[in-house]
């Protein structure tokens, strides 16, 4: 392939005769070295002047999705498919860049399509996999995860998608196995600063200190210290590190000798474990999930002081609503189990009812444009810390929220919350079910189709309104 | 000295501006320094009481050019030009006067009383409590700080003055008794009202202004034949005097009689020779003509209304003052610094306030209406108090910053409990003013913009309903230019810098929402109109008060809002107004682009 394009002298130099793939193999330096405005203007130059050359479209496109301009992306790599229709790699790519736009079924119809064209390539078989997930056809991503995982054993994002697919099917044996995978993913954090010493085997260890670490989410480690009781009847010397917001709901946990949340200031240890990493050890499963709710507790005297809090924003006789309705923005899956507080604009149509909203971070600004019958408070502008949500959670009468730490504070708490999930909801909520086992106070309200909350919405907006 | 005509000051006072208001008063020398002046200002004074007022002038400026602080020229030059109409002269004359000698009982007086007529009323009162401070025992000087507090809405200690300057002069002054009964009338206090006018005219039987305030009393009182047989008194005591037509024309309006009116206010501006109908009588027009159905002639008397205020008081949008206290508050009411600010602690006993926030013309008037109706509710109006006490607070925090920034004394350890003193001060205001009648246990505030000052309002109220009142964006508009409005840094003569200001607003109403937890309802004026025992129920239930029906039939609430508004709000509940802005689209299309976010994101539409 050696076509000469001619190229404006607005690339720096004069006008020389390069092949496409020069032209192109510049733009992949630039974007290599991180040079991506420089890579854009070649790129745009060669689809300008070739603009029925399918790969130099499609390089256009990745481009474009390292810009962050997914539309873009789309329409070149669109582009590129009318002119190459069996390229299974522009397959692949546009069903990632659907899936990001939450176009579930052209994601789908490509990522099948990549599949028949390369039936042995791992990537398209997970790809398509992810997509299964997201369909809840949860079976079609087992079986696609183990043949990504048959064709590269070796490739963590399966391993780590069949863990969630087993897990979400309620498989915990083989999933908790999977589930180790997660700290091999790709830009998954370290651990461990250092790697010298053992993760705990689940045996008891009467001598020596276990380091318990708080990983993933705020969520995770308040669902997973449910099991530090468990743990100090193995090691009676347990010190647990993890963010120091965690400290109001870790320190609550029996037998915790202390908790930390820099490394430099963590003892010396003989073994770490993770608390993502307890259930494994514990064997749970289906049928012997701890649920010993409430193993948090709030602080009386804070519960006095938002008790009286209330008491002045509240109007007298009024029913309190806690709310959220939106997750930490950069949690992967956050556009789907977030929403905007308007969809919840039914619950503002309850009679003598106050909602009060303990959602924090940038969505807070959506409360400026709620106008509904029932007031909202925004008291989330008042929280400083999860004790203090702890006691409004144990003051309010209700709580409705979607996927985020609340829930689980107030599942812990044993409160009653109506959650709202997407389609296809995190793994620890299971399939079609209306309660947890993990939290037994919960119910849960399943989007029916992706993207759909006005459904499980109007659900909980009805149950509430006839409890009233 | 050549004088050179180029040399004079702008304010007419014909004297030259480095002897005027380019004066450096640290150059004058002291007053025994020009005494070789006094024959002079002897002879001036002679001949400006014998009515030579040429003569008068020329020793004035003839003095005033070698002792420009000469008090006695100052003094003779100021009544020339004052009865010339020369008022920036005047203005300039008198204050230099005042500063020259801040005892000068007199010319404090005139000062006040001048600002007082340019509609000046907050420097207007600084001046008439200096001139009540120097003078206490001046009848005049309570007679001005009544007439100046009875015009800002706070008659209620307008009338302990009025009261006072009847103590002092030991005698029923007739205009002082008119005075007080216009400041009853503003009270509501119609038959003392009515008392005290049979009584003023039965003493004065021929001044005009009498008359004519009394006719207004009795229209508002709803008795429309007494205000026109007032009317016909006054004819006789000034045939043919334009004011006269004006109140007619008023009151034909309020009886629906709208083509007399009309005709009235044609005829008025036939007689007219200088320059047509006044800044009221256009928007009175206006009005009619858009009552019926005229609106692109109504549309063009608003226009001509507001043209005649600007041209007449000068006053523009203090725009730049306006962003730079919003984009202050911005800063200091954040959520992350109100966490650690100690609240005021609720009110324990006595009566507490409900908030009524609201741009002008959004219908916070027919809240109060509705909500004053309620036997536990008193009606405060539009209580100026939010406001003096950002004024205040710097005195009262003992912080050398300004509102809001001097909240950042509330650290301190011997204020911290700052919130608390500045509430009792708004409470004991309140007490003071009488707002709140026997038995009922709420008041309300209904201070339009008061939202400006959520956060404040919050943190000293932190229990107090905020119910914000919405309307159409473009309505309000309308309406605002439709009326005479100094609200909201007189951004109400021009559509533009009401929508501007409107959007000021909001923005900061958003600000509070998102960085406070406040107990805060909106409610739509629309909603209220349509669906009115809904709503008022809502509004009630988020105040901790009982549903009565009461609340339902607010126009036959006896009380009279002092406020634009009156007259609508004593009128049952009606469609038409709302989406007035439907006959003005073409009219109000410079300000569409700038309105149409704010529009969209309040749930409204633009429909033609």
């Amino acid at each position: 392939m050696a076509e000469a394009v001619a190229t404006s002298a607005s690339l720096g130099a004069a006008p020389i005769a390069r092949t496409v793939d020069e032209w192109l193999a510049e733009a992949a330096a630039h974007e290599q070295a991180g040079r991506l405005e420089e890579a854009e203007a070649v790129v745009a130059q060669v689809i300008a002047a070739k603009p029925d050359y399918a790969p130099g479209l499609h390089q256009a496109a990745v481009l474009s999705h390292k810009r962050g301009r997914a539309p873009e992306a789309i329409a070149r790599l669109e582009q590129a498919l009318r002119l190459a229709p069996d390229v299974a790699l522009f397959h692949r790519n546009i069903c990632e860049l659907y899936r990001g736009q939450k176009r579930l079924d052209e994601a789908f119809a490509h990522g099948r399509r990549a599949v028949e064209l390369t039936p042995d390539d791992a990537s398209a078989n997970y790809n398509l996999g992810v997509i299964q997930y997201d369909r809840m056809e949860v079976d079609e991503a087992i079986r696609l995860a183990r043949r990504a995982l048959a064709l590269e054993p070796g490739m963590a994002g399966a391993h780590f998608e069949l863990a969630e697919a087993l897990l979400l099917d309620g498989q915990f044996a083989e999933g908790w196995e999977e589930y180790e995978w997660r700290f091999s993913l790709p830009n998954s954090p370290q651990l461990l600063p250092h790697k010298d010493k053992p993760q705990w085997d689940g045996k008891p260890m009467p001598d020596g200190t276990l380091l318990l670490i708080g990983d993933q989410g705020f969520g995770d480690t308040i669902q997973f210290c449910r099991y530090v009781a468990e743990v100090a009847k193995l090691c009676p010397n347990i010190v647990m590190a993890c963010s120091s917001e965690m400290w109001p709901v870790v320190k609550q946990q029996s037998g915790l000798a202390g908790h930390f949340d820099r490394w430099e200031n963590v003892p010396a240890f003989e073994a770490y474990c993770p608390l993502s990493g307890l259930p494994r050890l514990f064997g749970t499963d289906l049928s012997n999930i701890p649920a010993p709710v409430p193993y948090v507790r709030a602080d009386k005297a804070r519960v006095a002081h938002w008790r009286a809090r209330l008491g002045q924003l509240v109007p007298r006789g009024y029913r309190t609503i806690g709310i959220t309705w939106a997750g930490r923005p950069t949690h992967g899956n956050d556009f789907n189990r977030s929403m905007r507080l308007e969809t919840l604009a039914p619950l503002g149509a309850l009679e003598d009812t106050a909602l009060v909203s303990l959602q924090m971070g940038p969505a807070v600004a959506q409360v400026a444009d709620w106008r509904a019958a029932a007031p909202l408070i925004n008291l989330g502008a008042e929280i400083g810390d999860f004790a203090d949500t702890m006691a409004i959670l144990e003051v309010l009468d209700h709580v409705v929220a979607v996927d985020t730490s609340v829930v689980h504070l107030a599942g812990a708490m044993g409160r009653p919350v109506s959650v709202l999930l997407p389609f296809a909801p995190d793994w620890r909520w299971l399939r079609e079910r209306t309660d947890s086992p993990w939290y037994p106070t919960l119910r849960l309200f399943r989007q029916s189709a992706n993207g759909d909350w006005a459904g499980p919405v109007a659900r909980v907006a009805a149950g509430l309104a006839t409890r009233a | 000295m050549n004088m050179v005509p180029n040399d004079l000051c702008a304010c007419g006072s014909r004297l030259r501006a480095l002897r005027c208001c380019q004066l450096d008063a640290r150059t004058l020398g002291p007053a025994s320094a020009s005494r070789h002046l006094l024959p002079l200002v002897d002879e001036a004074i002679a001949c400006h009481t014998r009515g030579a007022f040429a003569e008068a002038e020329r020793l004035c400026l003839e003095v005033l050019e070698l002792a420009p602080g000469q008090g006695g020229a100052l003094a003779v030059l100021f009544q020339i030009r004052k009865a010339q109409g020369a008022r920036p002269a005047a203005e300039a004359l008198v204050r230099r006067l005042v500063a020259l000698d801040p005892n000068n009982i007199w010319a404090t007086q005139e000062l006040a009383l001048l600002l007082f007529g340019k509609g000046d009323l907050a420097e207007g009162e600084v001046h008439a409590r200096n001139a009540v401070r120097t003078a206490p025992t001046d009848p005049q000087s309570h007679n001005l700080l009544g007439m100046i507090l009875t015009e800002a809405n706070r008659p209620q200690v307008g009338e302990f003055h009025y009261r006072k300057a009847l103590e002092l002069l030991g005698q029923r002054q007739p205009i002082l008794l008119a005075n007080l009964a216009w400041n009853l009338k503003n009270q509501g206090r119609m038959a003392e009202a009515r008392a005290l006018y049979e009584e003023s005219v039965a003493l004065a039987p021929t001044i005009l202004q009498t008359l004519l305030g009394w006719a207004r009393m009795e229209e508002t009182d709803r008795d429309f034949a007494r205000a026109d047989a007032l009317l016909d008194d006054a004819e006789k005591v000034a045939p043919g005097h334009p004011s006269i037509l004006l109140h007619r024309a008023i009151v034909r309006g309020r009886a629906k009689d709208y083509d007399a009116a009309l005709a009235l206010l044609d005829q008025l501006e036939g007689m007219n020779q200088s320059g047509g109908l006044g800044t009221n009588e256009l928007l009175e027009k206006g009005r009619l003509l858009d009552k019926m159905g005229r609106f692109d002639e109504a549309f063009a008397a608003f226009d001509a209304g507001k043209r005649k205020n600007v041209e007449l008081s000068g006053a523009v949008y203090m725009a730049e003052h306006a962003a730079q206290l919003a984009g202050r508050l911005k800063a200091y009411f954040t959520a992350q610094r109100l966490r650690i600010v100690p609240r005021a602690k609720p009110v324990e006993s006595g009566p507490r306030p409900i908030f009524i926030l609201g741009f002008p013309r959004s219908g916070t008037t027919m809240v109060e209406q509705t909500l004053s109706a309620h036997p536990k509710v008193s009606a405060g109006d539009e209580l100026t108090l939010v406001h003096d006490i950002a004024n205040l607070m710097p005195r009262m925090l003992n912080s050398p910053l300004a509102y809001p920034e001097a909240l950042a004394d509330l650290w301190m350890g011997d204020q911290s409990e700052g919130l608390d003193n500045l509430r009792d001060h708004y409470l004991q205001r309140v007490r003071q003013m009488g707002v709140v009648e026997p038995g009922k246990s709420r008041f309300t505030d209904k201070m339009p913009l008061n939202e400006t000052h959520m956060g404040l309002i919050a943190l000293m109220f932190p229990d107090a309903p905020l119910i914000h009142v919405l309307r159409h964006p473009l309505d309000i508009v309308l309406s605002v230019y439709s009326n005479h409005l100094t609200h909201g840094f007189y951004c109400a003569n021009q559509l533009e810098t009401i929508a501007r200001h409107y959007l000021l607003v909001m923005d900061l109403v958003e600000h509070y929402r998102r960085e406070m937890a406040l107990k805060y309802l909106a409610v739509r004026y629309e909603d209220i109109v349509d669906d009115q025992e809904t709503h008022v129920k809502r509004i009630l239930t988020f105040a901790d008060l009982p549903f009565d029906r009461k609340c339902l039939r607010f126009h036959e609430n006896k009380r009279y809002a002092r406020t634009a508004s009156y007259a609508q709000v004593t009128e049952k509940l009606y469609d038409a107004s709302r989406y007035r802005y439907r006959q003005y689209l073409k009219h109000l299309k410079p300000v569409i682009p700038l309105l149409e976010p704010a529009i969209a994101r309040l749930g409204y539409r633009i429909d033609g």
